[in-house]
């Protein structure tokens, strides 16, 4: 087994997959170095286009001139690589007949009547949460107060009914979805072929200038490329928008500026994406296009824009002076430096900008040596008898005076086909459960009561590695601790179900040196993919932790030269070691990198 | 502790919790830099395994924090043993619900306090004596 496989897959990107060029990320340098320039008077900073290896990805390979070479090097790899997008084969534009592989699509278009309350990140996860099968929206935007999206094919839509009046919004209120079949989404009748597709992107490879990240798109449909080619590249469609912001998505998400001028533009709608696809974007050119109001530029104001173009736009004529129109533009693009060319006045900027980003999180916090090896120890002890069938055993854990009380997420669905049913009748919500002698009752109090409830719950498999232990109290009296970490059920009707638990002890000091409890709040949640991916992935260690003795002499002192480094105990040093096949400053690197992730267990810590 | 007076307790548990609950996220939100005087001169915070102590340290940890929307959705809470805090009534508050800090996704969290009525001559005002904060997925 590996030694921690959580973390050791390299996380992607967009835009910054395996199969993006890195030589011409690190050669081409930010920074401006010398060989940046060199390059630079080589080949004038023009770019062209390679095919990738596996389908619509491309990559701009600035040491390609063109023309000839391009040329070659196109229909040299055309022939190797057939561009084929499965998913995304559209149908003949307009028609809404059967796909590339004869199935009939269905769509349905899914309306939520006060959808614009609410954000579409938080609305669309929340139905995903509590859609059967997973879905993908097309199209989704907001119609009047409507949200609207579009999915395919009728077992998706209704599994998307069965959703209607699931949700509760923050008011409490139920959020209805409304499923109507529908005709094919305009995004789908016009999107571009796949061959269409990949003119569109040698187009924008010609047009962009890679020593400015600069990309050019002035009047594209005109573009004498996709005119000889009869391609109609519309940048006022949405389909169109979209295909070219994906590809600035996949290829140059580093974009500095972007030329959209003359391209007949009327809304931005379609345009707002860029906030996230280009975030480094910081001039943008819409002169002469067709925007007749200032509120288009509400769409996509996250950009920092540092220049902007307008002229030659209808809204430009709907102010009575230069002030106002400078006033209004830099309402939305509070840090503008040039507008039409023209320089600002500096931007009005203080030293403080809100902040945005998060501590980072970390693993167990367990405060001193003494206090970490006592809880751990505890809680070691603890779970074996939790999990071992009995839980009469736990007597000797609790107070005379414990309580002990549990709660579950709330859910407004009827809480008896909840999967976590089991656990509703204890579930102790005061939020929700206004009666006193009802809070009371299920408050479980003396220790007899605590244990003999303990011992009524589901029989458990704790995942002791996933525990993340937090001791946030500790007085002469007293020590507060949370664990965290998820378990699965070993019997009963939700067999093999993977639960989620947060579990907050209160524990005072035991006449053996040990801790005697005396609250204890449990909490459970079905566990989330990514904790059921990452659930019991570590054989727990087992009982006896002496070294194996088929360890040659040579590993013997690797391991006892690991384990004092490290900190780990033996067991988890030579788990380490072993993963990393006996290399020492592997397994060192590996072990030094998941420690500053916070990815060891604690366990590996304890001698 | 007889049975009558551990009722009185617990209602007097859930009171403090209710109001405490509403008083601290709405603080949070809308007045967050008087958020640190709900805290203890000693209190500790341990949010996503960092550990912050003391009144001072605090406020400024709060106001590094983005602006925030707490939904809370799940409140439970026990008096806690007077073994644990002798002669200090005191309250231990779990809670489960949704944040969304600016410029993030909204996430779920699990949270729990231990809330101590101190006592003055004139008056009682209770605080916070630990906090202890953290996503429901805080690894990923």
């Amino acid at each position: 087994p590996e030694h921690d496989d959580r973390v050791s897959v390299p996380r992607r990107r967009k835009g910054r997959g395996p199969f993006r060029w890195q030589g011409n990320r690190s050669r081409s340098g930010r920074g401006g170095s010398g060989i940046r320039s060199a390059r630079l008077e080589e080949d004038d900073g023009d770019v062209a286009m390679t095919d990738a290896q596996d389908g619509p990805r491309v990559r701009y390979n600035p040491y390609v001139t063109r023309p000839n070479r391009r040329v070659n090097n196109w229909h040299e790899r055309d022939r190797i690589h057939v561009t084929v997008r499965r998913d995304r084969a559209p149908p003949e534009r307009g028609v809404a007949g059967p796909s590339q592989d004869g199935a009939v699509k269905n769509w349905f278009k899914i309306t939520i009547p006060f959808g614009r309350k609410y954000d579409k990140t938080w609305l669309l996860s929340s139905i995903q949460n509590k859609c059967s099968v997973p879905f993908t929206p097309i199209e989704f935007h907001y119609e009047n107060m409507r949200a609207q999206f579009f999915v395919q094919d009728s077992s998706t839509a209704s599994a998307l009914k069965a959703v209607n009046y699931k949700i509760m919004d923050r008011e409490n209120r139920r959020i209805s979805i409304i499923i109507n079949p529908s005709a094919p989404p305009q995004t789908v009748l016009n999107e571009l072929k796949p061959e269409q597709g990949e003119q569109l992107k040698l187009v924008m490879s010609k047009r962009y200038d890679g020593s400015q990240q600069a990309l050019d798109l002035k009047g594209l449909r005109t573009d004498p490329d996709l005119v000889a080619q009869n391609i109609d590249v519309v940048l006022n469609r949405r389909s169109c928008m979209a295909a070219s912001l994906r590809i600035i998505e996949e290829n140059i998400p580093e974009l500095l500026s972007l030329n959209l001028s003359n391209n007949r533009l009327f809304r931005l709608d379609d345009l707002s994406n860029i906030v996230q696809k280009a975030p480094n974007l910081k001039i943008l050119n819409l002169s002469g296009n067709e925007l007749k109001s200032e509120h288009e530029l509400d769409k996509i104001k996250g950009l920092k824009l540092e220049e902007l173009w307008l002229d030659g736009n209808p809204l430009c004529n709907n102010f009575c002076d230069q002030s106002t129109y400078i006033s209004a533009v830099r309402e939305r693009f509070p840090k503008l430096l040039r507008l039409d060319g023209h320089e600002l006045p500096p931007p009005i900027a203080f030293d403080v900008e809100p902040p945005t980003t998060l501590p980072p999180c970390k693993g167990s916090y367990l405060g001193s040596e003494s206090l970490k090896n006592l809880v751990l120890h505890f809680l070691q002890q603890y779970y074996a008898i939790y999990d071992s069938g009995d839980r009469q055993g736990l007597l000797d854990a609790y107070h005379d005076g414990a309580c002990c009380s549990l709660s579950i997420p709330f859910m407004p669905q009827n809480p008896s086909r909840s999967s976590l049913s089991e656990y509703f009748k204890d579930s102790r919500n005061v939020k929700k459960l206004k009666e006193p002698s009802l809070r009371f009752r299920l408050l479980k109090h003396t220790r007899l009561n605590v244990v003999a409830f303990l011992n009524e719950l589901p029989r458990t498999q704790h995942d002791i590695n996933s525990f993340v232990v937090d001791i946030s109290a500790q007085t002469s009296t007293l020590l507060c601790f949370s664990v965290n970490g998820v378990f699965k059920e070993v019997d009963g009707k939700c067999r093999d179900s993977l639960r989620a638990f947060s579990r907050t002890f209160i524990a005072v000091p035991a006449s053996n040196s040990g801790l005697c409890i005396v609250n204890d709040e449990l909490f459970v949640r079905n566990a989330s993919p990514e904790e059921i991916q990452r659930a019991f992935a570590m054989p727990a260690p087992t009982p006896s932790s002496s070294p194996v003795p088929t360890l040659s002499p040579e590993q013997q002192e690797m391991l006892q030269a690991f384990s004092t480094q490290s900190g780990m105990n033996l067991e988890w040093s030579q788990k380490c070691l072993q993963d990393n096949e006996w290399d020492y400053s592997r397994s060192a690197q590996v072990f030094t990198q998941l420690k500053a992730e916070g990815k060891i267990p604690e366990v590996a810590f304890m001698k | 502790m007889s049975s009558v007076d551990f009722k009185t307790y617990v209602d007097q548990a859930c009171r403090a919790a209710e109001e405490f609950v509403n008083i601290y996220y709405t603080t949070m939100d809308k007045r967050r830099r008087l958020l640190s005087r709900l805290y203890m001169g000693t209190a500790t915070l341990v949010w996503n395994g960092n550990a912050v102590s003391g009144q001072e340290s605090l406020s400024e940890f709060f106001e590094m924090l983005p602006s925030s929307e707490f939904q809370i959705n799940v409140i439970d809470c026990q008096p806690v043993h007077d073994e644990a805090t002798p002669s200090q009534t005191t309250v231990l508050v779990v809670i489960c619900g949704t944040v969304k800090f600016e410029g993030n996704k909204q996430r779920d969290f699990n949270q729990n306090f231990i809330l101590t009525a101190q006592a003055s001559p004139s008056n009682t005002v209770w605080k916070i004596a630990s906090d202890c904060f953290r996503f429901q997925d805080w690894a990923s």
